[in-house]
């Protein structure tokens, strides 16, 4: 079907290029002719006046009758003709007329040049050119010309065609004949030459149908090609989007990819892992080893190691290192990659990622640590409530025991036997009330009393009692740093806890040995984690104790400030003493570093926070043995019934004037049935309401009362009740009466003095 | 459609045009001149001597008529077609007014260049009168005993050469083939001034 189409596509071209070219060469002919007769009309003037110039009779002349001929009868045969050839080249009325006017010009010249036999040829030849047309019409028309000529002659002057003076009229196609004869020939070759121009046209059409098939496939293939271009540079636009996300997105996840052909033993990275590597870009396609240099040294052989095993089993290589950078920054890095084997199964391709996971390294490391203080402090919280509790209620009761016992003392003579069984009672009650101090101590929950101290201080005035303490076998050495900063600290628990140490130097040099305790700044230029906790930057002072004793492992070390942990035998040790150290030095906002080797010694580093304080003194004078006396009201306020005998008992013997309740609310209920009183002693702790409750509502009814806190409990919840602020008195349990006489004392003094002033 | 009606109109025109001046042109060449009488025997005071062995041709030309350069043409074919049995005497007028050489120009030549051809001058048309020969062109034929055998003109039309009754009438008479024509129209110039002298 196609090919019948395409056919007569083409013959129709082929028709339309036939015609196209016939009418080219009609009006090719057609100028021709428009040249020709124009040519041949002067030729026959010239003839004219050249053969027959005038016409004679004897002697006269006049213009022969030839030149008007040629001159007028040639211009009219010639002007309409040559008209239509330049006005309507390639109509038929033109050839037609060319025709015509072409044979009646060789008629006109054949009577100008007298008949010859020569011009004859005019007839022939112009048939001739006519043919150029490739019309056999136009030699129709001619012929008919020649025809009509002879036989209007023949008729009417048979003579000037036939030679005779009558002739029939068959004679007029004689002549006619010749013309037809050549004519027949000129349509002939006009046939000929048509047949040949249509060959040639169909030909053109073929070719132009084989271009406009190569034209149309070369658009179409121009077309595919441009949306191929257009599809191909989306794909590219797209990819580079592609990989700018993904570069991104590696950059962003801190993730780099790379590719280890092994056969070349070439590595290839992507832009994020020489980032990550500080890798440089002609380092592209080195070598594994030369890439081997920016792993940290020391992991250098577990990597390859890792490498090594991935290509002989082909497992996924997984391997966390560290990466050594060029400015010296050490990053952590975790590696992926899969193995690519050929057809033999051998390794060709290593391709894989490495992610910088040294943020999220430390970040696990420090939700380690948090998760370990957590873990360590909610010990603490257990044992320290544990403790409270206890100390809380022991503290009443040694209160109460150290209170009536001394209260007892009092009373008795100095020689009464049953003073000393009281002074024995007095000593226990101390010695359990420094064992409740401890327990709270540990438990970070004890009631400081910090000041700003020297270290150096503290330490030289416990030389002469720590040389006594560790024995002649032991060797005290103390270096005490100059213009050592000062510390912020209870010198009393500091006091405990060099001691408490020089303890513990001493038992673990059971041949004697050396301790040296020394003093120093220090300026920590980055945070350190120890135990769970992080010691921040800043500046420190410093309080080494060392000895070069039995040493610990690091089992030892990693349960050394626990509580009740201890290495000693039983009845030595109790296993608070390291723990009230760290205790007291973490409540004092520092921190304790253990450095020890088995058989090489321990040395302990207390950091303490450095303050810029004048010193105060650290010391304490000795308590005036003449208890203080009063005539004020006291209301004391305790739900603990023996405590609260115990002070009413001692502020009535110092002359006071006291109530009692044994709550807030009785407290308050006394105050507002119009009691007055100059101070209000009351316990924090208590049922229904606390101390710093009933504080404010005492306030609020008596502004100028003073109140006077004690509790036996722990910092914390002392703490949460808001009494520890210095605008409070506060007295801590357990008390003797005399420290409860004078607390009342100078309390009530203090409150006095602020009045006057 | 208008201007094809112009078109045709204007080519009707142009061939009716065309077609009055040709028949104009060939009136004017078909149109015979005029004669004289001519006598049935040799004049015998005609000037020019006659032949006595054969037929003599006497053609009567005006020296600047073009039309007769198509008689002298047509008098070389008429005695190369003879084939020597016919001599031919062509007399120029000569006015006496005008110097000799008047009459001696191109066709003068041309006629002396025909083998067995005689050139002569006719004397303010003398020999012409005395023939009735009044168009340039007028042939007479007389035999070896001075009869006439043909009188008129040997082309077809005035200026044109070609076949004509008096030149194929004259060929006949002189290859004594027999024929009936004795006359033919002269066609050309007046020859002595009378260039359109009545025929008879």
């Amino acid at each position: 079907m196609k090919t019948r189409e395409d056919a007569q596509a083409i013959a129709k071209r082929a028709a339309e290029l036939f015609r196209e070219q016939k009418e080219a060469i009609v009006q090719h002919t057609d100028r021709l002719f428009g040249r020709i007769m124009l040519w041949q009309w002067v030729a026959g003037i010239a003839a004219a006046v050249l053969l027959s110039p005038r016409a004679w009779s004897g002697t006269q002349s006049t213009i022969h009758l030839h030149v008007f001929a040629a001159v007028f009868l040639g211009g009219l045969f010639t002007a309409f003709p040559v008209l239509l050839a330049r006005t309507r080249p390639g109509q038929a009325v033109t050839r037609h007329a060319v025709a015509v006017g072409q044979m009646l010009m060789s008629a006109l010249l054949i009577h100008l040049t007298g008949g010859r036999i020569e011009t004859h040829f005019h007839v022939f030849g112009s048939l001739a050119i006519l043919a150029f047309y490739r019309d056999w019409r136009v030699l129709i028309s001619a012929s008919a010309v020649v025809y009509v000529d002879h036989l209007v002659r023949g008729f009417f002057w048979p003579q000037s065609v036939y030679g005779v003076l009558a002739a029939p009229v068959w004679r007029s196609l004689e002549h006619a004949g010749w013309v037809i004869f050549e004519v027949t020939f000129l349509v002939i070759s006009i046939r000929k030459s048509l047949g040949e121009t249509y060959t040639v046209a169909e030909r053109q059409a073929r070719l132009e149908a084989m271009k406009e098939g190569i034209e149309a496939t070369v658009a179409e293939r121009t077309e595919e090609l441009q949306r191929e271009n257009a599809e191909r540079r989306q794909a590219e636009e797209e990819l580079k989007r592609s990989e700018a996300q993904l570069a991104e997105a590696q950059h962003m996840a801190r993730l780099g990819s790379w590719e280890w052909d092994v056969m070349k033993n070439q590595v290839t990275w992507s832009e994020e892992t020489r980032r990550l590597y500080g890798l440089h870009p002609e380092d592209l396609g080195a070598p594994m080893e030369q890439n081997m240099d920016h792993v940290h040294p020391d992991d250098r052989a577990r990597v390859r190691e890792a490498l090594a095993e991935s290509l002989r089993t082909g497992q996924m290589f997984v391997c966390d290192h560290r990466a050594l950078l060029p400015d010296g920054t050490v990053c952590i890095m975790h590696g992926l990659a899969n193995v690519i084997r050929d057809d033999q199964g051998r390794a060709v391709k290593m391709i894989g990622t490495t992610q910088d996971v040294t943020e999220t390294k430390r970040a696990e490391e420090a939700l380690r640590r948090s998760e370990e203080q957590l873990r360590q402090a909610q010990k603490m919280e257990a044992v320290g409530r544990l403790a409270g509790g206890v100390a809380h209620d022991f503290n009443n009761l040694l209160t109460v025991i150290n209170g009536f016992s001394g209260l007892s003392l009092l009373s008795l003579r100095a020689k009464d036997p049953l003073r000393k069984n009281l002074e024995e009672v007095q000593n226990a009650t101390e010695r359990a009330a420094a064992l409740t101090s401890q327990l709270l101590a540990f438990s970070r929950k004890q009631v400081l009393k910090p000041r700003v101290l020297n270290l150096n201080n503290v330490v030289s005035g416990m030389e002469k009692m720590l040389r006594r303490l560790i024995g002649e076998d032991i060797e005290l050495s103390t270096s005490f740093g100059t213009e050592l900063g000062r510390v912020k600290a209870d010198p009393g628990q500091m006091e405990q806890v060099i001691m408490n140490m020089a303890v513990n130097a001493r038992d673990a040099m059971p041949r004697g040995g050396k301790l040296t305790i020394r003093t120093g700044n220090v300026l920590m230029d980055e945070s350190s984690f120890f135990r769970g906790r992080e010691m921040e930057k800043g500046s420190y002072v410093l309080l080494a104790i060392s000895d070069n004793g039995v040493g610990m492992t690091d089992e030892i070390k990693a349960h050394l400030f626990e509580p009740f942990f201890t290495t000693k035998g039983v009845g030595r040790g109790t296993g608070l003493g390291l723990a009230t150290c760290y205790g007291i030095v973490s409540q004092s906002g520092g921190d304790i570093r253990v450095y020890s080797e088995p058989n090489r010694g321990t040395s302990f580093k207390i950091y303490l926070p450095r303050v810029d304080a004048a010193t105060a003194a650290a010391a304490t004078g000795p308590q005036d043995e003449a208890l203080p006396t009063g005539t004020e009201s006291v209301l004391v306020v305790e739900d603990e019934a023996a405590v609260r005998r115990l002070a009413t008992t001692v502020l009535r013997d110092r002359g006071y004037q006291v109530q009692e309740a044994r709550d807030g609310a009785e407290a308050l209920g006394i105050i507002g049935e119009g009691g007055r009183f100059d101070l209000v002693v009351t316990d924090v702790i208590m049922p229904k309401m606390s101390g710093k409750e009933l504080n404010d509502r005492i306030k609020r009814l008596a502004p100028q009362t003073k109140v006077l806190f004690m509790s036996g409990y722990t910092d914390d919840a002392l703490a949460l009740h808001g009494v520890l602020e210095p605008e409070f008195a506060f007295l801590e349990k357990p008390f003797s009466p005399g420290r409860f006489a004078r607390k009342v004392r100078e309390t009530i003094d203090t409150a006095i003095l602020a009045k006057a002033c | 459609m208008r201007n094809v009606h112009w078109l045709v109109c204007i080519a009707a025109v142009w061939l009716v045009l065309g077609a009055v001046g040709f028949w104009a042109l060939l009136k004017y060449e078909n149109t015979p001149g005029g004669r004289g009488v001519t006598p049935s025997q040799w004049p015998a005071e005609a000037q020019i001597a006659r032949r006595t062995g054969g037929p003599a041709l006497i053609l009567f030309a005006h020296p600047k008529c073009p039309c007769t350069r198509a008689s002298l043409n047509e008098l070389n074919r008429l005695l190369a077609r003879c084939g020597g049995k016919l001599t031919a005497t062509v007399l120029f007028f000569q006015p006496g007014a005008r110097g000799e050489n008047w009459a001696r120009g191109a066709l003068w030549n041309s006629a002396a260049a025909i083998p067995g051809v005689t050139v002569r001058a006719d004397s303010d048309g003398t020999e012409a009168r005395r023939f009735g020969a009044a168009t340039s062109g007028f042939t007479v034929l007389y035999d070896a005993e001075g009869r006439l055998q043909f009188e008129g003109g040997i082309t077809p039309g005035r200026g044109h050469e070609g076949d004509s009754a008096g030149a194929q009438a004259i060929a006949s008479i002189v290859g004594r083939n027999g024929t009936k024509v004795r006359q033919a129209p002269v066609f050309g110039c007046g020859l002595m001034g009378l260039c359109r002298s009545p025929g008879r």
